[in-house]
């Protein structure tokens, strides 16, 4: 049945989130913003208010029914409005990192139960290797019982006020994306090395860390998914690097909604600034009849509601065991650049109250670009698409 | 954050009845009218073998209560969104000489009195499908859609109605049309006119799009009709906002089923069209329109199918009604003229459809009512 609507439950879930957004998070999304990479003490607050809700959510008979289906749905909603509070203290909450998303799609048991609870980011990008991960010079080899670690990384969230991390090295350079694998380095092992913070246009709330790996020695049990050595057989080389960027259908959705959530807030606070000066939305009015403001607001409505429904759409998938690539590369693609689009926007439509640092718009402005950046760019979600719509390998449309 | 209430889980999967629903009107729009689009427009209006096709779909009397000859199967609004969308991938011109019979008919069958479903809606059961003409698009530019051109003095024993309306259907064919005034009170309704009414002239017009369907013009100048000619009755008031919203969304499911015609234009073409010595699907310049144009087609599914969901539930669907309309004018005119552009100087010639579909689409968020849920 075609029904593209929020159940009341999840509507709960979503007016929760919403309260503890708008009285845990707002009251102190200036102050760290000003505060860069000052740790946000309140934040344990927020996830007693996270757990809390879902118990209260899965413990209800109806949602429990529904809801072993539907966690991926109530994740991107849930975090959604949390983003609506502040973007840079969500991705600052103490316990949860991207790192937990990787170990807990691919660990085994035993590294699930040892690490499933610590605070783990993840370590992807260098300097030399951005979106094209597949290039990563940061070597991991095996010396007796353990791993031998030795590289740089850049660009990690959390990376500072984490327990660990997970991070991305090559066992043979020359070998490609079949030679990739993922380690957990627990913080204080010697040889590892926060090197310095980013200071940064937006979300500066969240630490992002530079990381240095100085023959960095972990113990062999703490390679994460994957084989020892590199896979000779094509086809088996092949799902290795796929089910490590497998991981980014999962996350792609989340990062899509913070989207949803930061251009929610751009708008809501607009109309809240407008509204101060007598102004009405008028939606469905021709042009003729509508302000230029009203015009832009429309359709800037209409954009996010669009972004939405395609990010919504990527996690019922999920849901649902369906494979979501496509979409989730089309929600992060249209979500991101809305996000973006609607933030500065609103910066415009205030005139110098969005531009001024009295009201928060200008801080969303900031926050919304790196939302079209992280968990794959504008440009490599357009190019998953393309290539899935064309049916093209990355050899054709490079 | 929502006005409405549902119990039902979040969804997009059709169900079985849509699904072969849908499976049917798509092959009739790939097979019998996509091939003929071309001669419609030629001849300005669809094939007698066509409407002959069309009629035997039943898809006007479907919803028309037994009394009057109909099925009496009532169709929710997703559904009537999926099928609008199904035609409209054959062609847009030739979807809506289907689609407003079948608005015409229930706009009709939820408004109309007595007397005037005995009189107008047999005849849809019989097989006639233009003996109404819909008058709603206004040729004003600064005025607003929910408002009429025409206005109606109901002071008197008899309305008067003065103004003109444009973008009717099949207005030749029509014997009475179903024209929206507004009256002194700033309330819209619609108004059952006679074609013989005096005053009443009919002027035939052309269009860059649509030109497969005969466009007129009709012109009223102090037309005197009797108070019951008011569709309901003469106390009645039709929620003429909603109506409108109605029909926006069959507007943009509409646009939604000429768009993704289009994408499914573009990819075989690009991919076998070389230049470079490569196919030009395999650089970004390319590639990132045709990403582009699918996301945007899928989003414009996903308004379109809320927008009728809340409709279905019985929800305020104002607003996404509107987002969704915005949303496909301004997208569907975005992907038509992308359509037009990957196919180069081959896209402008009558060679290829794409400028055909690219003069349609611009009458996306411009006409309105030519389809409904």
């Amino acid at each position: 049945m075609i029904h593209p609507l929020l159940p009341n439950q999840l509507q709960k879930t979503q007016e929760t989130m919403r309260m503890a957004a708008e009285f845990i998070l707002r009251p102190i999304s200036r102050k760290y913003d000003k505060a860069e990479h000052e740790p946000p003490v309140e934040m344990e607050q927020l996830n007693q208010a996270a757990a809390a809700q879902k118990e209260t959510a899965m413990g209800d008979d109806s949602v429990k029914s529904m809801d072993l289906k539907g966690r991926n749905l109530w994740a991107v909603i849930s975090l959604e409005q949390m983003c609506w509070g502040d973007v840079g203290l969500f991705l600052a909450r103490p316990g949860t990192g991207l790192g937990n998303a990787a170990i807990s799609a691919v660990g085994n048991p035993d590294q699930k139960s040892k690490w499933g609870k610590r605070w783990a980011s993840m370590a992807i990008t260098e300097p030399g290797a951005g979106s094209d991960s597949k290039n990563i010079s940061t070597t991991a080899v095996l010396d007796g019982d353990e791993w031998v670690i030795n590289g740089e990384k850049i660009y990690v969230t959390d990376g500072d006020r984490c327990d660990c991390v997970v991070v991305w090295a090559t066992l043979n350079k020359a070998m490609g994306k079949t030679a990739i694998r993922s380690f957990i380095v627990e913080k204080g092992t010697p040889g590892f090395s926060v090197a310095r913070l980013e200071k940064k246009l937006g979300i500066r709330a969240s630490d992002t860390a530079t990381l240095i790996f100085d023959n960095c020695r972990i113990p062999r049990e703490n390679l994460l998914g994957g084989k020892e050595e590199v896979e000779m057989d094509a086809d088996a080389a092949k799902k290795s690097f796929g089910g490590a960027m497998q991981t980014f259908d999962n996350t792609r959705p989340m990062v899509a909604g913070m989207a949803i959530g930061l251009g929610q807030a751009a708008l809501d606070m607009t109309r809240a600034l407008l509204a101060e000066e007598g102004y009405e939305d008028n939606f469905g009015a021709s042009m003729g009849q509508q302000t230029a403001i009203q015009y832009e607001l429309e359709m800037l409505e209409a954009e996010l509601e669009a972004a939405r429904l395609l990010v919504y759409k990527s996690a019922w998938m999920m849901d649902n065991k369906m494979p979501n690539s496509k979409e989730a590369s089309m929600g992060k693609a249209k979500a991101g650049r809305i996000g973006n689009r609607i933030s500065l926007k609103c910066v415009e439509i205030c005139s110098m109250q969005g531009f001024s640092e009295d009201h928060l718009l200008e801080k969303f402005s900031r926050d919304s670009k790196i939302l079209d950046i992280f968990e794959g760019t504008q440009q490599i979600q357009q190019l998953i698409v393309a290539r899935q719509v064309l049916n093209k390998s990355s050899a054709d449309l490079k | 954050m929502q006005d409405y209430k549902t119990e039902h889980p979040f969804d997009i999967a059709m169900s079985e009845e849509q699904q072969m629903t849908w499976d049917m009107l798509r092959k009739f729009a790939e097979t019998e009218m996509r091939p003929i689009a071309r001669d419609a427009e030629a001849a300005g209006r669809p094939s007698d073998e066509l409407l002959g096709k069309m009629k035997d779909l039943d898809l006007i009397s479907l919803g028309i209560p037994e009394a009057y000859g109909g099925m009496e199967i009532a169709q929710d609004a997703t559904s009537q969104a999926l099928a609008l969308e199904a035609l409209a991938y054959g062609d847009l011109s030739l979807a809506m000489s289907l689609s407003l019979p079948m608005l015409t008919a229930k706009i009709i069958t939820e408004h109309g009195s007595e007397e005037q479903k005995k009189e107008l809606l047999k005849q849809y059961s019989d097989g006639s499908m233009f003996h109404v003409g819909l008058g709603i698009n206004n040729s004003s530019i600064m005025g607003n859609a929910s408002n009429s051109t025409v206005l109606v003095d109901e002071s008197g024993e008899e309305l008067i109605l003065n103004g003109i309306k444009t973008g009717i259907a099949f207005a030749e064919e029509a014997t009475s049309f179903l024209i929206s005034a507004t009256s002194e009170s700033g309330e819209t309704n619609l108004y059952v006119l006679d074609k013989d009414t005096e005053g009443l002239e009919i002027t035939s017009k052309e269009f860059m799009g649509l030109k497969g369907l005969p466009l007129s013009e009709i012109n009223l100048s102090n037309c005197k009709i009797k108070t019951s000619q008011k569709l309901g009755g003469h106390n009645y008031s039709i929620n003429f906002q909603e109506l409108l919203d109605s029909s926006r969304i069959g507007m943009s499911a509409m646009a939604l089923g000429v768009c993704q015609a289009i994408l499914d234009y573009v990819v075989p073409y690009t991919n076998e069209r070389v230049a470079f010595d490569e196919p030009i699907s395999n650089r970004q310049s390319v590639a990132f329109l045709v990403a582009d144009m699918a996301i945007e087609i899928e989003a414009m599914r996903l308004m379109v199918y809320k927008a009728a969901a809340l409709k279905d539930i019985g929800a305020d669907f104002h607003k996404q009604a509107s987002l969704t309309h915005r949303f496909a004018a301004h997208h569907g005119m975005k992907i038509g003229t992308d359509g037009v552009q990957l196919l180069g100087g081959h896209g402008f010639t009558h060679e290829h459809p794409v400028e055909l579909w690219y003069r349609n689409l611009r009458a996306i968020g411009i006409f309105e009512a030519g389809a409904g849920v």
